[in-house]
């Protein structure tokens, strides 16, 4: 169906986007990293793991869904069935599937409600994925947006990435649970973390703004930042109704996108 | 034909005692060895646990919650597991990058808490979380 490289030869990487708060930019960073690489030619797959709120079926505006992520992760269905080309979407060489949540207010009970038998066995689905994606189908990317928080379904795609980017903003309490996540989560399963901070105020012209912002987000977490992206009036305007890399790709917050796509490319590289 | 038994139960022939299949022998003193050893871990964990039979403990699932919970060398040990799917103690060894006896304990510690399954097969243990067509 997809195939483009030889089975075993490939080496894609899983990311799981995160935080400890809601509302953090998750889902719109996950929506724009994985187009940003679709532009660079890349293979991606990104799957709304946030089965308590899903968004990327209304994002996407799919209605017609043969299969979710939930059957998928039910046992009764395969994940060929639940993937969704939407390349035509994207301007760039590279493809973009995607995997939805359930929307429904029925989908969302029951996913709440699974036990953890049900969680552990999802755990083993979700593992699977990096032979059946990765390496069978040579995807590049798996992209895991998930929901905030200690929750089963966003710690199973902890565990099954190779890489969390959490998302971050500099609302005391986003800090210090960030901070306890970092070290009581992340740290636990030794999974290599990334910082984003999201909505930052501070003078994008200035250099030594960014420098500052940079030392203060270091000294707070000691981890690596993968990017900085400024408090941008336009994203908030365009109120999530379209991909904003796609659509104005000269916008600063399209760069920094772009940039934090090749961070990543670079260092998978390597 | 001439047979005697070694100290672990296991009959050898005369032909073999005389050097024909020395290394057949030493693989057979090995994997011997290697039985005995488990044993003894799992009488050092029963033990430490004030039990005296081997039941593993029912129903304990590997969720991520328990992984959150469990020691630091031990949830190594049953994250290795849940990626390889099925592995045995040398296998989960080169991935932890710990000596194989030492994983082999922890593995068979993971069994009687419940966390994991074991299968022998032939001369090698395999460890999985469950199979997909249980329960």
């Amino acid at each position: 169906m997809w195939k483009r490289k030889t089975k075993g030869d490939h080496l894609g990487k899983i990311m799981a986007v995160h935080s400890y708060k809601g509302g953090t930019g998750k889902t719109h960073i996950s929506i724009n990293l994985a187009t940003s690489f679709v532009k660079h030619g890349k293979k991606v797959c990104l799957m709304d793991l946030d089965f308590r709120a899903p968004s990327l079926a209304t994002f996407f505006s799919l209605e017609k869904v043969e299969c979710w992520l939930n059957d998928y992760l039910n046992g009764t269905c395969k994940i060929d069935k639940v993937l969704i080309d939407i390349s035509h979407r994207i301007n760039g060489d590279g493809k973009l599937f995607v995997g939805l949540a359930n929307p429904s207010t029925e989908a969302i009970r029951e996913m709440s409600a699974k036990d953890r038998k049900w969680e552990m066995r999802a755990l083993g689905r979700l593992l699977d994925l990096r032979n059946s994606l990765l390496n069978d189908e040579a995807f590049d990317y798996l992209i895991f947006d998930t929901s905030p928080g200690l929750q089963y379904s966003s710690i199973n795609a902890i565990v099954s990435a190779d890489l969390v980017i959490v998302a971050a903003t500099f609302d005391r309490s986003d800090v210090e649970g960030t901070k306890r996540m970092l070290h009581e989560l992340y740290d636990l399963f030794e999974k290599k973390t990334d910082i984003i901070l999201n909505r930052v105020l501070y003078d994008v012209s200035s250099k030594s703004g960014k420098n500052n912002v940079e030392k203060k987000i270091k000294g707070m977490y000691q981890t690596p930042v993968l990017g900085i992206i400024p408090c941008f009036c336009d994203v908030a305007r365009a109120e999530g109704s379209f991909i904003f890399v796609q659509e104005k790709p000269d916008h600063l917050f399209s760069k920094i996108m772009d940039e934090i796509a090749n961070r990543i490319e670079r260092s998978n590289s390597v | 034909m001439y047979t005697c038994k070694t100290l672990w139960g296991t009959s050898v022939t005369k032909q073999e005692f005389l050097g024909r299949k020395p290394l057949r022998v030493l693989e057979k003193i090995k994997e011997n060895l290697e039985k005995l050893n488990e044993k003894m871990e799992i009488m050092i964990e029963l033990q430490k646990r004030g039990r005296k039979d081997f039941q593993p403990l029912a129903d304990a699932p590997l969720d991520v919650m328990t992984l959150l919970s469990m020691p630091d060398h031990l949830r190594k040990t049953a994250m290795t597991v849940c990626r390889l799917g099925r592995a045995t103690a040398e296998e989960v060894a080169q991935q932890t990058h710990r000596a194989r006896a030492v994983e082999s304990g922890y593995l068979n510690q993971l069994v009687i808490m419940g966390h994991l399954e074991k299968e022998r097969k032939g001369r090698k243990a395999y460890f999985y979380v469950e199979k997909e067509d249980q329960g």
